[in-house]
């Protein structure tokens, strides 16, 4: 059943502009990042790393979660206009499936997201005139980045089902985004889902994580990710649609 | 015969006011059955306590033998929907919505193709359904309902928003569904004139509260004339029928009888005459089933 929903909503994106801001913004943040790092390099000298500072700053704790919050209002604008709830409710499926196929596929969005990113990255640390030779890191950041970005994703999808605005959830996601760096600078970051994204793609620090925080980091991601979509789908199920 | 539909003491309540109140809904197989009631006086949240898209406040539906939120899916497996006005991908194909609705519903490939057929509309699958008139919309929302071939179909107001040639058209296609796929209907309307032509059975709602339900044949029969007699002294008069076997009701200044043969009219006009009693009128009026469904709803609302 899961398979068929994912299958539905692969098919809603076909004639979509989605895919132009998916690429424009990474794009942007290696743009603003890069330049920053070229009229800086007397202060960052820690060549891949010092690239990666900037760019992820910009990436991480601006570009991706509006991305994140975009991809996840436009998939429930889809339900929303045109009274499209109605359908999709009066179709055999359960709520649940209807919540995790959409977490799915932005999902996958995210995931293509991230690994064009780590393209342009490694393409304009090349061309800054880096060495070949890029951290492995880079890797870990980029999947861990992701996990948060599926936690990140099922509480905007949560909030984009329930308002039926557009921009509404977006602007929640930039306020989270602060509040976030808040609690990631007063050491409880791992208690607040848009935190676990500064976290995950080492935006603030490039120090690896020991194995105890990574532990920490993946069991806090799945707690949220369980909690959101126990929440969720609770509303989908008990609350009258309103198409 | 067997009972598609049927809810016990239904009922929604939104704060203190009730969109529906304690409704006993039966729907028969083979039924087109016709939900007719003014704007605003709970046709829609019915339908969609029967869909669960509106969760009731009281009472229960049973929909094709199931306790509707026991057996949700099931049931709507076997059901098919067509709530407000029609749902649609704009930026996607009238073919790309079928298909759509075709993966969440999980039926055959043809049956798109017969759905769209059914409808008219195969010649405009591939275009955009932003671009469609409201009527195509409606007619691609009825194919999407289709889509499963279902048991029962709900349709909200299907005919809202065609031009007269499409009204009729779906008016045909709706009467032909029962026999010609075996599926049982279940429609809604605030246009009388519109259920009259379509409907087997009738259920007529106001304000919450169901107030009549049956067939279409005893709506109708309500409508049988009436004789209606004045005569000088009406309470005499309605003594002396009552006497000999009638059942005059006195209304207002007038003696009313409810189907009486022509014989009978004579019959008591002579023995009014005979027992000294003038008749000063006697008049057949029947009753138009605007007017029975006016009375019904209460006057004061218009019906549309």
């Amino acid at each position: 059943m899961l398979q068929r929903c994912i299958s539905a909503e692969w098919l809603k994106l076909r004639h979509s502009h989605i895919w132009i801001i998916l690429m424009v913004l990474p794009v942007f943040s290696i743009l603003i990042g890069g330049a920053n790092y070229c009229f800086n390099q007397s202060v960052l000298t820690n060549g891949w790393y010092s690239l990666w500072t900037q760019v992820s700053l910009f990436y991480g704790e601006f570009f991706l979660p509006v991305l994140i919050a975009i991809c996840c209002a436009y998939v429930c604008r889809l339900e929303h206009m045109n009274k499209n709830w109605n359908a999709l409710m009066t179709a055999p499926i359960s709520p649940w499936c209807v919540f995790l196929s959409k977490l799915f596929i932005v999902g996958v969005l995210i995931l293509t997201v991230q690994i064009f990113f780590l393209t342009l990255y490694l393409c304009a640390g090349r061309l800054v005139g880096l060495p070949q030779q890029f951290p492995a890191e880079t890797f870990g950041w980029i999947f861990r980045g992701w996990v948060a970005s599926v936690t990140v994703s099922a509480v905007q999808l949560g909030l984009s089902i329930r308002i039926r605005s557009f921009a509404v959830p977006i602007g929640i996601s930039i306020c989270a985004v602060f509040i976030g760096l808040g609690m990631y600078v007063a050491k409880v970051g791992m208690l607040f889902p848009y935190s676990l994204l500064t976290i995950g793609m080492g935006v603030l620090s490039q120090e690896s994580l020991t194995s105890i925080e990574k532990t920490l980091f993946y069991m806090m991601n799945i707690i949220f990710i369980v909690l959101v979509c126990v929440i969720s789908i609770r509303h989908l199920k008990k609350a009258d649609v309103i198409a | 015969m067997h009972r598609i539909v049927s809810t016990h003491s239904l009922s929604k309540r939104y704060g203190n006011v009730y969109a529906v109140n304690e409704v006993n809904l039966t729907v028969y197989e083979g039924d087109v059955y016709g939900f007719l009631g003014p704007n605003g006086a709970g046709k829609s949240t019915t339908l969609k306590m029967l869909l669960g898209l509106v969760q009731p406040t009281g009472g229960k539906a049973i929909i094709l033998g199931k306790e509707f939120y026991k057996n949700r899916r099931v049931i709507l497996g076997q059901t098919g929907a067509l709530i407000e006005s029609p749902s649609y991908y704009g930026h996607l194909t009238g073919i790309e919505n079928m298909r759509v609705m075709q993966r969440l519903r999980n039926v055959a490939d043809k049956n798109i193709g017969e759905a769209l057929k059914i409808v008219r509309l195969e010649d405009q699958k591939d275009k955009k359904v932003a671009q469609y008139s409201l009527g195509m919309k409606q007619r691609l929302g009825i194919a999407m309902a289709l889509l499963a071939f279902p048991k029962l179909l709900i349709l909200d107001e299907p005919t809202n928003g065609l031009d007269p040639s499409g009204i009729g058209e779906i008016r045909e296609l709706i009467k032909a569904l029962p026999h010609k796929y075996g599926i049982t209907v279940l429609l809604s309307s605030h246009l009388l004139s519109e259920i009259e032509q379509i409907a087997t059975s009738v259920g007529i709602i106001n304000d919450g509260k169901l107030l009549f339900q049956g067939s279409m044949e005893q709506l109708q029969s309500k409508s049988q004339p009436h004789i209606f007699i004045k005569t000088q002294d009406n309470k005499v008069a309605e003594r002396l029928l009552i006497g000999r076997g009638f059942s005059p009701v006195i209304n207002g200044k007038y003696l009313t009888f409810q189907g009486l043969q022509d014989v009978e009219v004579a019959q008591t006009n002579r023995m009014l005459v005979n027992a000294g009693i003038d008749v000063i009128r006697l008049e057949k009026r029947k009753k138009n089933l605007e007017s029975i469904f006016l009375e019904l709803t209460g006057r004061e609302r218009s019906l549309s």
